[in-house]
């Protein structure tokens, strides 16, 4: 069962209003923070992730340029730039941005002190089939230049070719999101299908996947059933993850996931789980379908009924996948381009502490509006249903690409067009 | 979107406004900004899957938006712009371009 209280619900107890840039939320039932903003950063070039150190030292990555980082004082150092790129520290001439694909997810070490470790994900043609690659990094004392790369992960799938779909360029589906489980102290990695119908259920392909590793890449233990699974796969049967958050209490993984034009899902991970998307041709009563990917079938190309859709062709397939893990919110059977989630943390976020915050990027196809917004999922214990609540966001509507809790507590939201947001609570 | 367009010029023309004429920057402006921002920017600048605008002639943004309303495959986004273009009139594809050419240089 879905609960879902839409913003429309909501406003019949909820009185908003935009003062000076500020949104105040007065509601008698709910504990609800106001949220006022400040620009950390802007003129960005696709910011597309962000992670921070204690000190509020914030690296952050841009998809076709490199990654670099503001310090606390506001100052930002450019540190590895892609090809073709000018004024960092190091340049790294096999990162390269095609379409979709780029430099995306970044995450720190949770030895940060000790070893000055971060981690990017980004696309690199230093083989072809060019692939994607998980690259660790030192940075130097002063935070001005980066050293000894290591390719921790070097054989995640990239789209070489162009396809017949919609985004059918090459570089889709790289899902791209790095992040430290404190839980158990492993790396995960998100992945995309690359509209390859094969890949999401190939037990020795890396794309379409959650890929759980230590430091040096190697496999998590416990990870899944072995035989002919890649021992790095933690979930397999994925779209393109782009979200992926840990739970404060149980450090439980959840992901958000785009969907197929239909079904943007949260999920709950469990090790060796098949989350069910498997857009092969010839399988589960479809027939051909255009370059051998049924993902935006019957009707890639127009609008149609999004439950149509499902029905032909599901994000989480149960019918032939029984045991698939099921989705505990499907965005109403919605695809808006659900991206990045974290859970808020901290009495500042009221009855939102221990919330999932979830942003979309927004796209509208057929009858379906754009929907460029911040959820806020309160997640039943089952990880079944949701109960979500729109965030009054005092930023300008648009792409929400990252969202990330900072160590001051508050919600860092990065935009496609170029800026990093703070959002406060109060 | 298109909708609420129609009925935002329906108003102004029942106020006694003069209607927008071709070639109309300022009306380009506003049509941008109900149909093109989220996906170009407000630069023009393009973002994620969807390509700059800047730097493209006017020609070029009229020959294209004929090309996705007459109903032709143009790209892998031709699915997204194609609704966008199919209710633009002659006048509206005119404002745009005009809009575009001058902005994003």
């Amino acid at each position: 069962m879905i609960r879902h209280i839409t913003t429309v619900s909501l406003g019949a107890f909820v009185a908003s209003a935009m003062i000076h840039g500020v949104a105040m939320a007065e509601d008698s039932e709910a504990d609800i923070p106001s949220l006022s903003y400040e620009t950390v950063l802007s003129d960005l070039s696709d910011p597309w992730d962000m992670a921070f150190l204690p000190d509020e030292t914030m690296f952050f990555t841009e998809k076709c340029s490199g990654l670099s980082v503001r310090l606390p004082s506001g100052d930002v150092n450019a540190l590895l730039g892609m090809e073709d790129t000018e004024g960092y520290s190091t340049t790294a001439d096999d990162l390269f941005c095609y379409g979709q694909a780029g430099m995306n997810g970044v995450t720190i070490d949770p030895e940060f002190e000790e070893n000055r470790f971060v981690y990017v994900y980004s696309a690199s043609n230093l083989e072809t089939p060019h692939t994607n690659r998980v690259i660790r990094l030192t940075v130097n004392d002063d935070f001005t230049d980066v050293s000894d790369r290591v390719d921790i992960i070097e054989d995640i799938p990239y789209k070489q070719e162009d396809s017949d779909h919609p985004f059918g360029d090459a570089g889709a589906h790289n899902g791209g999101r790095i992040r430290f489980n404190p839980g158990d102290g492993h790396v995960y990695v998100t992945t995309g299908d690359n509209h390859n119908g094969e890949i999401p259920q190939d037990p020795t392909s890396l794309g379409g996947k959650v890929l759980r590793v230590d430091r040096d890449g190697e496999a998590a233990p416990d990870n899944n059933e072995g035989g002919d699974f890649d021992p790095r796969i933690f979930t397999y049967g994925h779209r393109n993850v782009q979200g992926i958050a840990f739970h404060p209490d149980t450090h439980e993984a959840f992901v958000a996931e785009h969907g197929p034009w239909h079904s943007d899902e949260v999920k709950a991970l469990t090790a060796g789980g098949n989350a069910g998307w498997d857009p092969r041709p010839n399988v589960g009563d479809r027939g051909d379908c255009p370059d051998d990917y049924c993902g935006y079938m019957p009707n890639q190309m127009e609008g149609m009924d999004p439950e149509e859709r499902r029905a032909f062709m599901p994000m989480t397939d149960l019918e032939r996948f029984p045991d698939a893990i099921q989705p505990a919110w499907d965005n109403d059977g919605l695809s808006q381009g659900m991206s990045s989630a974290v859970f808020l943390t901290g009495s500042q976020w009221k009855d939102w502490d221990g919330r999932l915050a979830v942003g979309f990027l927004g796209i509208g196809f057929g009858d379906t509006a754009e929907g460029h917004r911040v959820d806020v999922l309160d997640i039943a214990d089952d990880a079944l249903s949701v109960e979500v609540t729109t965030m009054d966001l005092p930023v300008p509507a648009g792409r929400f690409r990252s969202v990330v809790q900072g160590p001051d507590g508050n919600l860092y939201v990065a935009r496609d067009e170029g800026e990093i947001y703070r959002i406060i609570p109060e | 979107m298109h909708r609420q367009l129609f009925l935002m010029i329906g108003t102004v023309l029942a106020l006694g406004v003069v209607p927008a004429q071709a070639d109309d920057v300022a009306a380009g402006e506003t049509l941008y900004a109900e149909s093109c921002v989220s996906c170009h920017g407000s630069a023009g600048r393009g973002m994620a899957s969807f390509p700059a605008l800047t730097g493209r002639s006017a020609d070029y943004i009229v020959e294209r938006l004929e090309q996705y309303r007459a109903g032709e495959r143009v790209g892998s986004n031709t699915g997204l712009m194609a609704p966008h273009a199919a209710e633009l009139s002659d006048d509206e594809i005119a404002n745009l371009s005009a809009y575009i050419s001058e902005e994003f240089q």
